[in-house]
């Protein structure tokens, strides 16, 4: 018994521990990113462009698909039940509910994820392996400021923005059923929506985004920088790198909406 | 000859304890040619670590360029780096950086160089080094020698006052060694008076260098055999 509570223990303080470095390291970089601009500044913000072109940019078609099918499915699904409670004009406050308040933020979150923290980790984890970290701190560059930093806010810019894209993309997915069925009138349908969407709505999403972004890639980063001598690290800090940014984001995800709603 | 490179009593131990340096004492001087020849293993990439300020040693000082490494900050390091050239053993390239953008790079994030004239002088000092690929691919693939040049044009873009070269023969023929060797000296010359430090693990690539110096790493010192052809 003593074993089994020093383990969990053990395990407790680890991972803390590691919380604890994400954290520092998105404090690190936001600091390097923001202080000292002058040297260095056109090749960080080159870097941070093209992060966002891989992170943010490439992933809209894909993002659009799922949030054309999920506004279809929601909407679909409030068609199905509403009708017959005699509720058509709730339809819209149901997209907010579900779209705006979680599947937005989360959906970004994910395919963010997928796609690009585990091309960051490994990409990172390669470039450790290869000395370049090594060579860019003997050019005088921290790599932290050069490497980290922009793919940390390049990654919270992409969810930012991929999140606005899926939400717009559900809502006129959600509209387009929603006109095709006859069921609900344009009028209604976005009366509906206006009348549910507030400030705050808005806010937190915003606000999920941006965090969701900053800790994935923040986590992603900090597995990628974790490999030490062997290439053979790269898939295991990879994978690390998704399930760490997953369960990160689930939990943010619950710690804001009860901040927010409850 | 001023030192732009002094080592006072110093001392280094490994994690565990073990005695790797004991009581190193050098000094090297503007316009000289020093090689270091030791095997692997022996403590040069420490020594190199020092010089760039990456490691510092458990007792003694390391002054280079006049600064004492150890009391400097990470701004005032960045600052010491932008005066080495550090050519390392294994090149570590930027592989995410094109060939000429990994040249400009230091350009670009050190100096206020329009984007254009930075790109120019990365391009005339690729060409200076002999590279005949394309600038505009990715280094990856690239062979052995064509990285070296790359390596050799990126570390020169800052004019640095020393110059570093680790074991910068490993993995070429003898030809080809004598052509980047050749390349550097030439460097070394033409720039006026610098320091240039080359280590390696064949004794025999002094040849090549025709060093003022001659250094080794035996029993944890650094020793000299004094002057050579």
């Amino acid at each position: 018994m003593i074993n089994l509570f020093g383990y969990i223990g053990r395990a407790a303080l680890a991972r803390a521990r590691e919380v604890s470095s994400v954290w520092s390291l998105i404090i690190y970089a936001l600091s390097a990113a923001f202080t000292g601009m002058k040297r260095g500044r056109r090749v960080v913000v080159d870097v941070f462009f093209r992060q966002v072109y891989f992170t943010g940019y490439e992933a809209v078609p894909i993002i659009s698909w799922i949030a054309l099918i999920l506004g279809f499915v929601v909407v679909a699904q409030a068609l199905s039940i509403l009708p017959g409670l005699g509720g058509e004009s709730l339809v819209g406050k149901i997209l907010v509910w579900v779209v705006i308040r979680e599947a937005g933020p989360v959906f970004a979150a994910v395919i963010v994820i997928a796609r690009s923290g585990t091309a960051i980790a490994a990409e990172l984890g390669s470039m450790k392996i290869g000395r370049e970290l090594t060579a860019l701190e003997l050019m005088g560059i921290d790599p932290v400021r050069y490497l980290v930093a922009p793919r940390i806010i390049g990654t919270a810019v992409s969810v930012m923005v991929l999140t606005f894209c899926f939400e717009a993309v559900s809502i006129v997915g959600g509209f387009v059923l929603a006109g095709f069925g006859g069921s609900v009138t344009f009028h209604a349908y976005f009366a509906s929506l206006l009348e549910a969407m507030g400030l705050l709505d808005i806010a937190v999403s915003l606000l999920k985004s941006a965090v969701f972004g900053l800790i994935i890639g923040a986590v992603c980063s900090y597995q990628g920088l974790l490999v030490r001598k062997s290439i053979t690290q790269i898939p295991q800090v990879t994978t690390r790198a998704v399930m760490r940014s997953l369960t990160s984001v689930f939990f943010l995800d619950a710690v804001i909406t009860s901040i927010f709603y409850m | 000859m001023p030192a732009l490179v002094e080592l006072t009593n110093v001392y280094a131990y490994s994690g565990d304890g073990r005695l790797l340096f004991e009581d190193v004492n050098l000094s090297l001087g503007n316009g000289e040619k020093v090689f270091l020849a030791a095997p692997l293993g022996s403590g040069k990439s420490l020594f190199l670590n020092w010089l760039a300020g990456v490691e510092r040693p458990d007792k003694g000082t390391v002054r280079v360029l006049g600064h004492d490494i150890s009391v400097l900050d990470a701004g005032a390091l960045n600052a010491l780096r932008c005066r080495l050239g550090l050519i390392i053993k294994d090149n570590a390239l930027i592989s995410n950086l094109k060939v000429i953008e990994n040249c400009a790079l230091p350009l670009l994030y050190h100096t206020d160089m329009p984007h254009d004239e930075a790109m120019k002088k990365a391009r005339s000092l690729l060409d200076s080094t002999g590279f005949t690929g394309d600038p505009w691919e990715l280094p990856g693939p690239l062979p052995n020698y064509a990285k070296k040049q790359i390596a050799i044009a990126r570390s020169l873009a800052l004019d640095p006052e020393i110059i570093i070269c680790e074991n910068l023969g490993d993995g070429l023929t003898s030809g080809e060694r004598a052509r980047l060797f050749e390349l550097i000296l030439g460097y070394h010359a033409g720039a006026g008076s610098r320091l240039l430090l080359v280590t390696s693990t064949d004794k025999f690539d002094a040849a090549f260098v025709k060093p003022d110096r001659v250094l080794r790493i035996e029993n944890n010192r650094i020793t000299e055999d004094g002057a050579s052809a």
